[in-house]
């Protein structure tokens, strides 16, 4: 018995003690922690770049001038407001340490930051109306809107008030976007390089047709069309920018839209009914797919990802669209330059940093944009994702020269040629959303009501200049 | 004898009253103002008095958005309809009926946005399913561009609010239904009346109440149709405005083209097209119930 207790507390003993060994583990040894490599950059912190910002590392500031801060005479202790146009969350973590740094280069001075997505152009405008429009805003040069709100005066005059120096950073085509009296209203952001998605199962293994050969003009495109449909049963995945259905004209066409010395409207041009002529020709042939043909980019993108078009012209930075939403299709792509028009101009696809007129802090506000836009903030967001900056400067990163790897990187090397021809070539005009309502009606009546060409766009002209006249 | 006026129900209502003055009166005192204003939202609105009235009148948008408006209203009746039909085929005691009666609701309670999207998925061109079916039969060589043909654009929109609606006015006149004796049945049957000419002379007079209240709201709720036509044609009206309703002009005209005050005007006219159906419906009401 004595011995079948004893037995049994031994066997008790070593249970307890391995609870409790369970219970309270012995401290384990912290494993070294991975050493990535990391990139000194300037004076203020280190910034690992991979796919995303991974780390914010802050140092000792060096002393002696910061070759950022550009902006003399910042209002002390200024508080911004500065909007972003659809960059959260992807890009939080880069936003956020460029306003730390902004932040550290001009002490005293501190930003709200705040992102706004689909509803940004109306959230825009309603905080005009109730008086609390941020200093700062990410606007669209592409779609308008910056000069939507310089002719109401309610951006800031940025060629009479930034430095020759800070404006000479940019491309001058792109400083000189959206011109309102010929001033400008922005500071140009990033840029999207407007490439041809082709998705290589359709286009070559099904129609026939080679990648490579993608036609460089606009004129082709019926012929080509119709031999996808011919060959694939799928239809051509085309888009007009409705929203400014003249810069597309302009660009694609080479059409005068406005003649700015007697300040009517010409879209009417023979150049001009060309250019519709086409796009009717070929809803008439059944080889455009009508429900991306007037609509959002989204539309035609969807169309694409989901395998249903043969190419697709967008910016390369949405192939992480196509890679995330449809990856087996991924392994298909092939990127071509996107067509030049008859204007032989290149259409910018500019995003840009636009001052409220009223802000109590210009100096402040204009010290954001341009750090927000500067050659070295635009560079590390370049790394990011595939756009690209709108300052010379960025292009002189060994980043720009390296051979890209993934596709959608492709356009990478040849960006800064690219991004260097880009200008604005339609002229300002008054009531563009109301003028583009005409515009968009007589194209309309053209492809679908079997109204001439000529005559859709003429009775278009009429109104659009009794409307300005008015 | 003098009756004490007494504050205490007042001081009850203030609060009620202050939201609705604030949340309802203002906009619409605001909305009348803005009508007679030139108002792009972002600046001051400058007076312009009758012009936007004026424009409307001249408006070939707006008189095709009103005539859509007044066209939309044919789904009342198909949805009174095919909601009675409904609800007649599940008031019965059968196993498992709750789950058919709660079927046919679920549309009502999903989202309008989500519905609109898979609607443009069954009619997409390419890989849509009626395309797929239509030419699996061989009624079609070619897809159909559905939702870029003018011609289906409305009637597209009011497939898709009957059947969002049906079931939910289905619910309605389910109560109806189990409101009416089960012995005015019987007498129907003892007096020779078949299925048919039991509904016919029984149910339908019983619903009256029931049809008149799904008609005012129906038909006030076709007035104000925006969601399926802004779903449907991805917030562009449809081609050749096909689409285009009062309300969706109303939007467009003050968040697309930032017309504020002209969109007022027509919002104050849609209000009075509403009054106008609304006193209509009552008083229709009024004559059935026979109420003075």
């Amino acid at each position: 018995m004595r011995t079948k207790i004893f037995a049994l507390l031994i066997v008790t003993s070593i249970l307890l003690g391995a609870c409790a060994s369970a219970a309270t583990p012995a401290p384990v040894e912290q494993a070294p922690a991975t050493i990535k490599e990391t990139v000194v950059v300037k004076q203020t912190e280190i910034v690992q770049q991979t796919q995303v910002v991974e780390k914010i590392v802050e140092v000792t500031p060096t002393p002696g001038p910061n070759p950022e801060a550009v902006i003399e005479g910042v209002e002390p202790n200024a508080e911004l407001t500065l909007w972003t146009f659809w960059l959260s969350p992807t890009f939080d973590d880069y936003i956020r340490s460029t306003i730390a740094r902004f932040e550290q280069t001009y002490p005293g001075v501190k930003v709200k930051w705040e992102d706004h997505q689909v509803t940004f152009l109306d959230d825009y405008r309603n905080a005009f109306a109730a008086g609390n429009a941020p200093d700062v805003a990410n606007l669209s040069d592409t779609e308008g809107w910056v000069r939507e709100f310089a002719q109401k005066d309610l951006l800031l005059n940025l060629s009479d008030n930034l430095p020759q120096e800070v404006i000479d950073q940019y491309y001058p085509g792109l400083f000189n976007l959206q011109l309102v009296d010929g001033k400008s209203y922005q500071v140009p952001w990033y840029q999207a390089v407007a490439v041809e998605l082709i998705n290589k199962q359709l286009y070559e293994e099904q129609a026939g047709l080679t990648a490579d050969e993608f036609p460089t003009t606009f004129e082709n495109f019926p012929e080509l069309c119709q031999t996808i449909k011919d060959e694939t049963g799928t239809l051509c995945d085309l888009r007009i920018a409705y929203t400014d259905i003249l810069r597309d004209m302009a660009y694609q066409g080479g059409v005068d839209v406005f003649d700015t010395d007697t300040q009517k409207f010409t879209f009417d041009s023979p150049e001009a009914v060309a250019w519709l002529q086409m796009y009717v020709d070929m809803v008439k042939a059944g080889t455009l797919d009508r429900n991306a043909l007037l609509q959002e980019d989204r539309v035609g993108l969807d169309l694409f990802t989901s395998g249903r078009a043969a190419f697709y012209q967008t910016g390369p930075q949405l192939i992480r669209e196509v890679r995330n939403n449809n990856p087996g299709m991924y392994g298909y792509l092939a990127v071509q330059p996107a067509p030049v028009g008859k204007s032989g101009a290149l259409n910018p696809t500019s995003m840009a940093m636009s001052i409220k007129a009223d802000t109590p802090y210009p100096k402040a506000a204009m010290a954001l944009a341009v750090f927000m836009t500067n050659p070295r903030s635009q560079l590390e967001f370049s790394k990011l994702v595939g756009i690209y900056p709108s300052t010379p400067a960025s292009y002189d990163d060994p980043f720009f020269t390296q051979a890209p790897v993934a596709i959608e990187d492709q356009a990478r090397p040849i960006a800064k040629d690219i991004i260097s021809k880009q200008a604005d070539i339609v002229p300002e005009y008054p009531m563009p959303a109301d003028v583009n309502e005409f515009v968009r009606q007589a194209v309309e009546s053209a492809l679908y009501n079997n109204v001439p060409a000529q005559q859709a766009l003429s009775d278009a002209v009429a109104e659009a200049n009794a409307l300005i006249a008015e | 004898m003098h009756k004490k006026l007494s504050l205490t129900p007042y001081l009850f209502l203030t609060p009620a009253l202050l939201v609705i003055a604030v949340f309802v009166l203002y906009p619409i005192l605001a909305v009348i103002y803005y009508s007679f204003t030139d108002y792009d939202i972002v600046t001051a609105p400058q007076w312009v008095g009758l012009a936007n009235y004026q424009h409307l009148l001249r408006d070939a948008t707006f008189w095709l958005a009103l005539r859509h408006s007044l066209l939309y209203l044919i789904v009342t009746p198909t949805l009174i309809i095919l909601s009675i039909l409904l609800a007649i085929a599940v008031n019965r005691k059968l196993p498992g009926i709750q789950v058919f009666r709660a079927l046919y609701y679920l549309p009502a309670v999903s989202g309008s946005i989500a519905v609109g999207i898979t609607w443009r998925w069954l009619f997409d061109t390419q890989g849509g399913l009626l395309n797929g079916l239509l030419i699996w039969l061989g009624l079609l060589k070619e897809p159909v561009q559905w939702l870029s043909e003018p011609a289906f654009t409305l009637p597209i929109a009011m497939l898709l609010t009957i059947w969002m609606g049906v079931g939910y006015y289905m619910v309605i006149f389910l109560a109806g239904l189990q409101n009416i004796p089960e012995e005015l049945y019987d007498a129907a049957m003892i007096d020779g009346c078949n299925n048919l000419q039991k509904h016919w002379y029984v149910s339908l007079p019983g619903l009256r109440p029931q049809i008149t209240f799904v008609a005012v709201i129906s038909s006030l709720a076709a007035l104000k149709v925006f969601d399926e036509i802004y779903v449907l044609t991805l917030r562009s009206g449809g081609v050749l405005d096909s689409g285009v309703t009062m309300v969706f002009m109303l939007w467009k005209e003050a968040f697309r083209l930032t017309h504020a005050g002209y969109a007022s005007a027509i919002a104050l006219v849609l209000l009075a097209i509403t009054l106008v159906f609304s006193v209509m419906n009552i008083r229709l009401q009024e004559r059935d119930t026979g109420a003075v």
